[in-house]
């Protein structure tokens, strides 16, 4: 599951006829109207993934997202945390093969974010920036794959499956090459991840196994790194039920080559959770939410910033814990992202991210 | 409490008093809130709409081209902060202009309460960029309004180097009228100011009044062993708790008419600055509160104000001097000073000393009539108009400087419009304005115009604007001055106003003879008809006479006008455009010919019929504001009069019943206090006649020029003094009319002298 905000250029896009309400947590619970004349299309079990059409976007549903998260290292081996994200919110949905509107009109069908952070040494940057659709500061593409929004982007290198992605925010940047490795992992039913008892929910797949380096740059210091990273593709029309109050979602690379991506989604009274076992060996397999333990340690009423995850199926029972440091970042929805170290049943890294716990 | 309720007991006597004093506090605090809020609300608005075009950058094509949205991402994707700006004349909403609040986002954060743009885009004029386009597509092929695009650079700091093939220019947005709108403001100001002093007035006058008649009480109290220091804190808290308890509906009073008179407001000032001005958001309480408490406070209570109170209640006794000499040197002063803060000082040191005169003379001149009375009815009828008017000093001065203010504000708003609509019609002579495209070659369209054989000779001009240095005698450089070269010379101008000029001024003009300066360089630089002006156009100083000095209001630039067949080859040109009457020919015909020659796809072109509709509508608006708060001063200064005259009357109503016990018929005792009243008020109206056109000439030929540069014709308004004198005859009636029913009603015994402040009989 995977982090969204959507996205609430709602007071600035006033006026707009096809604007919905925001509801639930960034508005992700907006619900899409069946009765419209090119509906909102909402995923459901059976739907599948197709590849590489999936890596583009999809203009008949209302939020998408590209999300990347890295546990790197400098040279020194001081850990150093990232993350790159870009959001696109649908404010009225086009059919997949329609005819994009004429950019000199300056439509206003869907607007986009991007999000850039880099935590290091228990300091964390952030940048966030906005675009519409349709006029060409923004966009996406499956074939090749590339996400951009002004100079931030990620593009493909060459055809063999390496990726660039450059970011530069007021007085840091980083600048990226991605070796992908492996076949995408779907989650839940075949790529379709429930977010509720009641049917919510997204398609939802990942690459689990890039090899990242490059160079980050935090002022005037440019610091060589390497390590993993872990990218998420996302997509719905209605993402939470009405009354969840926001996730706590997360993605470990454990030392042993397993990878473990749980969520949970807070209701009044409970959780909904769910994630995916991927093994060093073997296909991945789904969690069902009786699989799944996740505890906060500190909490409740702010950010917790240690947990415990148990799989007990799989012998798993983590303490994963975040750095010294304030890692919020401060956009327009201010959410929790950061780095974590793993210890218990298994050590590792990781990436956490905590919404909907107020400021 | 005992103590309290024995203090207190004079309101539960004189129910009118407390109710008079109520009033007063809340209808003061009212028209200072109103004021206050209306300008304070204004001004934050003008700010914010000022900071929101001034000093911005754009980014344009090397070209020459327009810019499009292909510039705008490419800018974008080279890391460049850049945001669209989308200008398109509304046939409806008049000018509108389409921004993109998302792209907005990497402009400066700080700078965010002070753009319009971010937030809710309610239209005004502020759409997002998809509505202003399709408003400008909608437009297309109707005329040549369709939108112009600009795109706005964050700042210097705006991200990556800017890519080749772009270039940086100015950004400013309409016409710089901002210094009318601080002109406008600084007139709202001087006004809130004398609201607040003539509230002051009036309060202390009737809360005096008040004290007079308790002076018994609080006699009586001290002989039983309250201590004065004791009366007087009660008496504190006692106008404290009355203040408090008025002042909090005065100001929900006085916000409720801003509203009310604020959307209009609003719209005026909006229309005339395209940006929003009026911000109309929740003004706080606090300033209004602590203001008029402070005012109530120090007009009942202050002990220092108490020597300037008893002068003006004494005034007769003699001490006429020390106010005559303070009137003749505010008087001096208001002629010789050189600075604003000076000139508000004269204003103050006339003003004060008037306040203290007006009374004075009132009753010296009814004394010395009085002298030479043969007849004892009009002999008693001086004396008592000279006890009136010492005893009804303060609001009768309030009521001089309400009428005061009131000719010389209305005088200053009736001048200001027909100048500017004057000026409007001399600047918006031509139908139309054509900006001439960056890179476009003017001189083609000159040629083409003057081809047009439908196109009535000398409709049309070109018009470059560019800078030239100023020369001084010995051959130094001096300040810039704005150049505004217009070529031929023609019909669209030679009507202008000028203020002096030499004969046949337009001819020497389009001869080359000289060059016409506008007021704000010849005042500055003290130059005159006749002199001659050295001036740097290009790299060769160039003598030019001065053949007028012409009226231009709205900026503080000096400016010269001179043929731009004087311009000399490497002058160089900042901006050009041509303004244009097709008369017979359709304006599709001009347009579509120069995008022709100029080849270009769009041209910006204004309708001066518009904007000139639009900016006298606006001004009438404007105006009618003013008048209306005037006017409202007004009222709360003759109801003052009224209620004081009625109350001080009253007191005296046992010494007018005499007139009836000696003798004369009850009709003519009327009719004697008829006479009285309306002595009283025509000669405080006479004596507000003088100041309030002193207060206009200091505001239109001194503190004006000062301010701004420019000075407004001076004008004064005898219908308008005509319908003061009426109003003052109507209030005078009105305190006789009041009396006759005193004087049938049945006589009670007198009040003790000593009651009503003064023995005088």
């Amino acid at each position: 599951m995977k982090r969204l905000f959507w996205l609430v250029l709602l007071p600035v896009l006033a006026g707009c006829p096809e604007q919905q309400e925001p509801a639930g947590f960034a508005g992700l619970a907006g619900v899409a109207d069946p009765e419209a004349e090119v509906p909102f299309l909402q995923p459901g079990p059976g739907d599948r993934l197709s590849f590489p059409a999936d890596f583009g976007p999809h203009p008949q549903h209302r939020i998408e997202w590209w999300y990347l998260t890295a546990n790197l290292e400098t040279a020194e081996g001081d850990p150093l945390g990232l993350q790159w994200t870009q959001f696109r919110q649908a404010i009225k949905p086009r059919l997949a093969d329609a005819v994009p509107p004429d950019s000199g009109g300056w439509p206003l069908e869907a607007a986009w974010m991007a999000h850039a952070a880099v935590s290091f040494n228990g300091q964390h940057y952030f940048a966030e920036k906005l675009a519409r659709g349709d006029v060409g500061h923004a966009g996406a593409n499956a074939e090749p794959p590339a996400v951009w929004l002004d100079d931030w982007q990620l593009s493909e290198l060459s055809g063999n499956g390496t990726w660039r992605l450059q970011v530069s925010a007021d007085n840091w940047s980083y600048d990226l090459s991605l070796q992908i490795n492996g076949e995408p992992v779907a989650h839940g039913d075949q790529g379709f991840s429930a977010k509720s008892a009641s049917g919510e929910g997204s398609m939802y797949f990942s690459l689990v196994d890039i090899q990242i380096e490059g160079t980050v740059t935090l002022g005037d210091r440019t610091l060589a790194v390497s390590g993993k990273g872990w990218f998420d593709r996302e997509w719905s029309s209605q993402f939470l039920k009405t009354g969840q109050q926001g996730w706590d979602w997360f993605a470990l690379h454990l030392e042993s080559g397993d990878k473990l991506m749980a969520f949970q989604l807070r209701e009044e009274g409970g959780a909904f959770r769910s994630g995916t076992w991927i093994p060093a060996r073997g296909e991945p397999v789904a969690l069902t939410p009786g699989q799944l333990r996740m505890t906060p340690i500190s909490g409740p009423d702010s950010y917790p910033r240690q947990w415990q995850l148990e799989v007990p199926d799989y012998g798993v029972s983590l303490k994963v814990s975040a750095p010294a440091g304030d890692y919020r970042n401060t956009g327009l929805y201010p959410y929790w992202e950061s780095p974590v170290a793993v210890s218990g049943s298994h050590s590792g890294v990781g990436y956490m991210e905590l919404t909907g716990y107020g400021n | 409490m005992t103590l309290l309720a024995a203090l207190f007991s004079h309101y539960r006597r004189h129910p009118l008093q407390l109710l008079a004093l109520a009033t007063m506090i809340v209808l003061a605090t009212m028209l200072w809130t109103g004021v206050h809020h209306l300008t304070s609300q204004a001004r934050a608005s003008l700010d914010q709409s000022e900071s929101a075009v001034a000093e911005r950058q754009q980014v344009t094509r090397a070209d020459g081209e327009p810019v499009s949205v292909r510039d705008f991402v490419a800018l974008r994707r080279a890391g460049l902060c850049v945001m669209p700006w989308l200008e398109v004349a509304s046939p409806g909403a008049g000018r509108i202009v389409g921004v993109d609040p998302l792209a907005a986002a990497c402009f400066d954060r700080s700078a965010k309460d002070n753009e319009p743009w971010r937030g809710e885009l309610d239209g005004a004029p502020f759409v997002d960029i998809s509505e202003a386009a399709g408003l400008a597509i909608g437009q297309k092929g109707q005329k040549d309004s369709q939108g112009v695009l600009s795109l706005l650079l964050s700042g210097p700091d705006s991200g990556s180097a800017l890519p080749s093939g772009y270039r940086i220019a100015p950004f400013t947005v309409g016409p710089d009228t901002g210094e009318l709108g601080e002109s406008f403001l600084l007139n709202l100001d001087a006004l809130g100011m004398l609201v607040l002093l003539i509230s002051a007035l009036l309060l202390r006058s009737v809360y005096l009044l008040g004290l007079a008649q308790r002076r018994d009480s609080f006699a009586l109290l001290h002989r039983f062993g309250v201590p004065g220091r004791q009366i007087n804190r009660l008496l504190l808290l006692e106008i404290m708790v009355l203040a408090l308890v008025c002042i909090v509906p005065g100001v929900w009073l006085g916000r409720w008419l801003a509203t009310g008179l604020g959307s209009g407001f609003g719209r005026a000032l909006e229309g005339l600055f395209d940006t929003p001005l009026y911000a109309g958001q929740d003004g706080g309480w606090l300033v209004p509160v602590a203001t008029m408490l402070a005012v109530v406070l120090v007009a009942c209570l202050a002990d220092v104000l108490r020597p300037l109170a008893r002068r003006l209640s004494v005034a007769g006794r003699g001490q006429s001097l020390l106010p005559a000499l303070v009137l003749l040197a505010g008087i001096a002063l208001s002629v010789w000073a050189s600075a604003l803060a000076w000139l508000f000082v004269a204003v103050a040191m006339v003003f004060v000393a008037a306040g203290i005169l007006a009374p004075f003379l009132i009753a010296r001149l009814a004394d010395w009539r009085a002298g030479g009375e043969e007849d004892p009815l009009s002999r008693w009828r001086h004396r008592e108009l000279s006890v009136l008017a010492r005893r009804l000093a303060l609001p009768l001065v309030a009521l001089q400087f309400a009428m005061a203010m009131v000719l010389a504000v209305q005088a200053l708003v009736t001048t200001f419009e027909s100048t500017f609509d004057q000026w409007l019609v001399q600047r918006l002579e031509a139908d139309y304005y054509i900006e001439v495209p960056e890179g476009a070659d003017a001189s083609l369209a000159v040629d083409w115009l003057s081809g047009q054989q439908e196109l009535a000779a000398g409709l049309w001009h070109r018009v470059i604007r560019g800078q030239a240095t100023l020369m001084n005698s010995v051959g130094e450089s001096g300040p810039v001055v704005d150049v505004f070269a217009l070529g031929p010379i023609g019909p669209l101008v030679t009507g202008w106003q000028l203020f002096e000029s030499v004969g046949a001024p337009w001819q020497s003009l389009a001869e080359g003879q000289g060059l016409m300066v506008n007021e704000q360089l010849a005042r500055r630089q003290g130059v005159t008809v006749g002199d001659t002006l050295s001036l740097k156009l290009g790299h060769k100083a160039i003598d030019f006479p001065v053949l007028a000095v012409y009226p231009d209001y709205g900026r503080p630039a000096g400016e010269i006008l001179i043929p731009a067949s004087a311009l000399p080859t490497d002058f160089e040109t900042g901006f050009q455009s041509l303004s244009i009457s097709p008369g017979t020919l359709s304006m599709e015909t001009v347009t579509s010919g120069l995008k022709q020659i100029w080849d270009v796809e769009q041209l910006t072109v204004r309708d001066n019929r518009a904007i000139e509709s639009l900016a006298s509508a606006i001004f009438d608006q404007t105006f009618l504001l003013t008048r209306a708060m005037t006017v409202l001063t007004l009222i709360l200064a003759a109801i003052a009069l009224l209620l004081m005259g009625w109350v001080f009357f009253s007191t005296r109503a046992w010494y007018f019943r005499l007139l009836v016990v000696w003798g004369l018929p009850r009709r003519q005792a009327a009719t004697q206090l008829t006479r009285l009243s309306l002595s009283l008020t025509s000669a405080i109206a006479l004596l507000a006649l003088p100041l309030g056109v002193w207060l206009t000439w200091i505001l239109v030929h001194r503190i004006n020029p000062l301010a701004f540069g420019w000075s407004l014709p001076m004008a004064v308004y005898p219908r308008f003094w005509l319908e003061l004198g009426v109003l003052s005859v109507l209030v005078g009636l009105s305190i006789a009319v009041l009396m006759r029913r005193q004087l049938n009603s049945p006589a009670s015994a007198p009040e003790s002298a000593s009651a009503l402040s003064g023995g005088e009989r």
